[in-house]
């Protein structure tokens, strides 16, 4: 009695899912669809699933800031670039994205300790940059895609973060005003769009 | 609703011209429903990222691919998660169409429709518009002319504000102008360039539905050029359902307004030749029923209204009461769209852009405009704008950092909106094998573009590229992409006015030939398309149509 009532009551989507869970790895697939259908279009707002190992995530924190480094205003640890490349992999990236980020962090790895004896994330700022340059200059067999792309993802996590939008650039949140003709000299930044 | 409720007409739809017919109506006296499938949006409260940057929208504002795929596959790029909110789950309500003749069709799913998200581009049509089908032996006649439409058109721009510049030009009227956004120092130069290069062409200031000037009595504020326009606009900068016409109808005390309500079809009376009500599905509790009316305006964009009058019928046939004469969801058009150009505009490298305009310039139409001689007819205007974007930097460290300061040149782009013809033989219609949620069967969607339109996007590549080469613009490219109809987002035509009932579904006064107390007063009703953005003559022939339903109503005719 109270055990119909309490099925009735959690819904046919947490029913399916306690039902499919016992299946374990052999459920059958559109059983596992069904579960996984999400009515509303989901946008994960909250902490990325986690795509790194510890030592991934450090590596891709420590590169992150010779790309994009603290100067006169924060660089990208500060902006919180290196969690902003885990969420775009961990959401948006497809598996030969991920690749792409994957192996070169493993080739830098690699030949950070042949060169230098230790895991690139314990090399020196020199170092590192000395890595990066190789992979950028496309001399780190495994990691020809790689620069570009971790690039890309540092600027625009940098960019778009508080950080690169307010501090490093000029944000303007209500200009008001319409200037086609301003000064660069005035500003010397660029104002964020 | 309670059974005593007694409405004198019933509004489908919320959007640009809903909002206009309710406004209207209720203005001139009348109790009005006004219904919209979507869920509800009140003004400034419910713009959840009105003001916000990039950093406080999820997912810094970049749509998951994977997700854009998945649930908004028609908006092929339009929708960001700012804007997702606005738009419609493809997913959850599908349409159909065969493989190769693909339509993507962009949906809003809120009160306000498009007219939250839309770019607010605005012109009127000109004399030659609504007299190119006569002249060319195309589609069928309009049964008006620009005179007819002209004082509806100054109404609409004096209540709602237009900015743009005074031009003087017969092929492109000036609206009731506010005063324009400038251009900026480039767009002046390229200006200058061009017209000394090309004789007759012109590059002038964009027509935007956003003020330059408040509007106090309408508790409106001039735009701040802040251009996220499509977040919402908690200062009513800009015109939409939510900050123009719907203060106006809900002051009248006259107007009930349901959300989350879909409109499946209309009930009618062959004897008397009537719409008799409206049937609508709650869409949160799935139940329906058939509100009844004096009038119905139909206003529930191009392709929904399509869908709801293709969807009237006689139990037990598949044939609509609005399909006597075979016109209805035939000749269904889009602007073509998919032709860009660009290039750089040497020099004035220490000047900038400070602030955000929400629009650009324009080239108007200067194909056969005089003569008819190029092998197409009609023609195509361009919209584009200058800008300087960050220097890209090569290499990494703080050398790149602080070489992203400086601005790369200035940079020149447009693409181009050009007319379709109206082809019978492209059409929409019921797929009664497939039913969406609410038992109405899919709307099908049969419409390509033909040998005028791609000779049309071929001549719009060349000469915009040729434009800007000749003004003096270095590294200018072009490109020409498939244009799948739909993704010009100017979806027209299926219920055309006409003077001929035998081929046309409305009058000229938007009114169905078998039913006078119907009006469809939404993109359905056009015969043609012009090349300009078409949402201003939505409005006024939405205000034109009201007012002549008004008249009939006193006069006892419906
Ligand atoms: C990104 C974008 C940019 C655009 N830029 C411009 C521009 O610059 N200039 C321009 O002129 N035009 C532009 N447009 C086009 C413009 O938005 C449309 O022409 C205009 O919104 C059409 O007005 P409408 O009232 O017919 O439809 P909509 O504004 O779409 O409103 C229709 C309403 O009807 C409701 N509805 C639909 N079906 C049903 C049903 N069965 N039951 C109940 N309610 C229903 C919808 O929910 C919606 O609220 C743009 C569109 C988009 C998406
Ligand atoms: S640019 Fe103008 S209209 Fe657009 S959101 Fe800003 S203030 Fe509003």
């Amino acid at each position: 009695m109270s055990r119909a009532r309490g099925v009735a009551m959690i819904g046919r989507r947490e029913t399916l899912a306690a039902m499919v869970a016992a299946f374990g790895a052999s459920a059958f697939a559109p059983l596992a669809r069904a579960v996984a259908y999400k009515p509303d279009p989901v946008i994960n707002t909250g902490p990325p699933a986690p795509v790194f190992t510890a030592a991934q995530r450090a590596l891709v924190a420590a590169l992150s800031e010779r790309v994009m480094p603290t100067t006169d205003t924060p660089g990208a640890i500060t902006a919180g670039v290196p969690a902003y490349i885990e969420h775009m992999l961990g959401d948006w990236a497809i598996d030969d994205e991920r690749a792409t980020i994957f192996g070169g962090l493993a080739a830098i790895d690699a030949r950070s300790m042949a060169d230098y004896r230790v895991p690139a994330v314990k090399a020196t700022a020199a170092q590192q940059d000395a890595l990066l340059t190789l992979a950028m200059n496309d001399k780190l067999p495994g990691a020809t895609e790689f620069f570009p792309a971790f690039k890309q993802l540092v600027i625009t996590g940098y960019f778009t973060s508080e950080v690169g939008i307010t501090q490093e650039r000029e944000y303007l949140p209500v200009p008001g005003e319409y200037d086609g003709a301003y000064p660069y000299a005035k500003v010397k930044r660029i104002f964020s769009a | 609703m309670a059974a005593t409720d007694r409405f004198d007409a019933i509004v489908i739809g919320s959007g640009i011209s809903g909002g206009w017919a309710a406004k209207e109506l209720t203005e001139k006296g009348l109790r009005v429903l006004m219904v919209d499938r979507g869920r509800m949006v009140e003004h400034g409260e419910d713009y959840p990222f009105d003001g916000k940057p990039a950093y406080e929208i999820p997912a810094r504002d970049k749509m998951p691919a994977a997700l854009a795929k998945r649930d908004y596959f028609a908006l092929n790029g339009w929708v960001s998660p700012s804007t997702q909110p606005f738009f419609i789950n493809d997913r959850l309500n599908p349409y159909d169409y065969d493989a190769p003749n693909k339509f993507n069709w962009v949906r809003p799913s809120v009160v306000g429709g498009k007219s939250l998200t839309w770019g607010r581009w605005s012109f009127r049509w000109a004399p030659t518009d609504y007299e190119a089908n006569k002249r060319e032996g195309v589609g069928v006649d309009w049964p008006i002319r620009y005179d007819d439409v002209a004082p509806w058109y100054s109404y609409v721009e004096k209540y709602i504000g237009v900015s743009g510049g005074k031009e003087n030009l017969d092929y492109l009227p000036d609206s009731e102008f506010m005063p324009p956004f400038p251009m900026n120092v480039a767009e002046k130069w390229l200006k200058g360039r061009l017209e000394g290069e090309f004789p007759g062409r012109k590059l002038i200031n964009a027509r935007l539905s956003n003020i330059t000037e408040d509007k106090p009595e309408q508790n409106r504020t001039r735009c701040q050029k802040r251009s996220q326009c499509s977040h919402g606009c908690s200062f009513g900068a800009y015109f939409s359902t939510q900050a123009v016409t719907l203060p106006a109808a809900r002051a009248t005390g006259r107007l009930t307004l349901r959300s989350d309500t879909w409109v499946t079809n209309l009930e009618y009376d062959p004897a008397k030749k009537r719409v008799t009500g409206v049937r609508m599905v709650d869409a949160k509790t799935g139940r329906a029923e058939v509100v009844q009316a004096r009038m119905v305006f139909l206003c529930a964009s191009a392709m929904s209204s399509l869908h709801i009058l293709l969807n009237s019928r006689p139990k037990d046939s598949e044939r609509s009461w609005f399909h006597s004469n075979g016109a209805l969801g035939s000749a269904v058009m889009d602007h073509i769209f998919r032709v860009g150009v660009q290039g750089e505009i040497p020099g004035m490298t220490e000047l900038i852009e400070y602030g955000r305009r929400p629009g650009g310039v324009y080239v108007p139409r200067f194909r056969n405009l005089k003569t008819e001689e190029l092998p197409f007819k009609r023609g195509y205007g361009y919209q584009g704008q200058a800008f300087r974007q960050p220097a890209m930097v090569d290499g990494f460290g703080a050398d790149m950092k602080h070489g992203m300061r400086e601005y790369g040149p200035w940079k020149f782009s447009m693409g181009a909106f050009g007319e379709c013809l109206p082809y019978d033989d492209n059409r929409v219609m019921l797929n009664f094998n497939k039913q969406d949620r609410f038992g109405t069967p899919l709307l099908r969607f049969d419409v390509t573009f033909r040998d005028n339109e791609i000779k049309m996007m071929d001549d719009a590549l060349e000469q915009g590229q040729l434009m800007l080469r000749r003004a003096g613009l270095v590294n200018v490219t072009g490109g020409r992409g498939k244009h799948v109809p739909g993704e010009a987002i100017h979806e027209m035509g299926g219920a055309r006015m006409g003077r001929d009932p035998n081929t046309s579904v409305l009058n000229g006064w938007n009114q169905a030939h078998d039913a006078p107390n119907l009006f469809v007063t939404d993109g359905a009703q056009m015969a043609s398309v012009s090349c300009v953005n078409p949402s201003l003559t939505f409005m006024a022939m939405t205000a034109r149509a009201a007012d002549h339903a008004i008249k009939q109503m006193k006069a006892g005719v419906i």
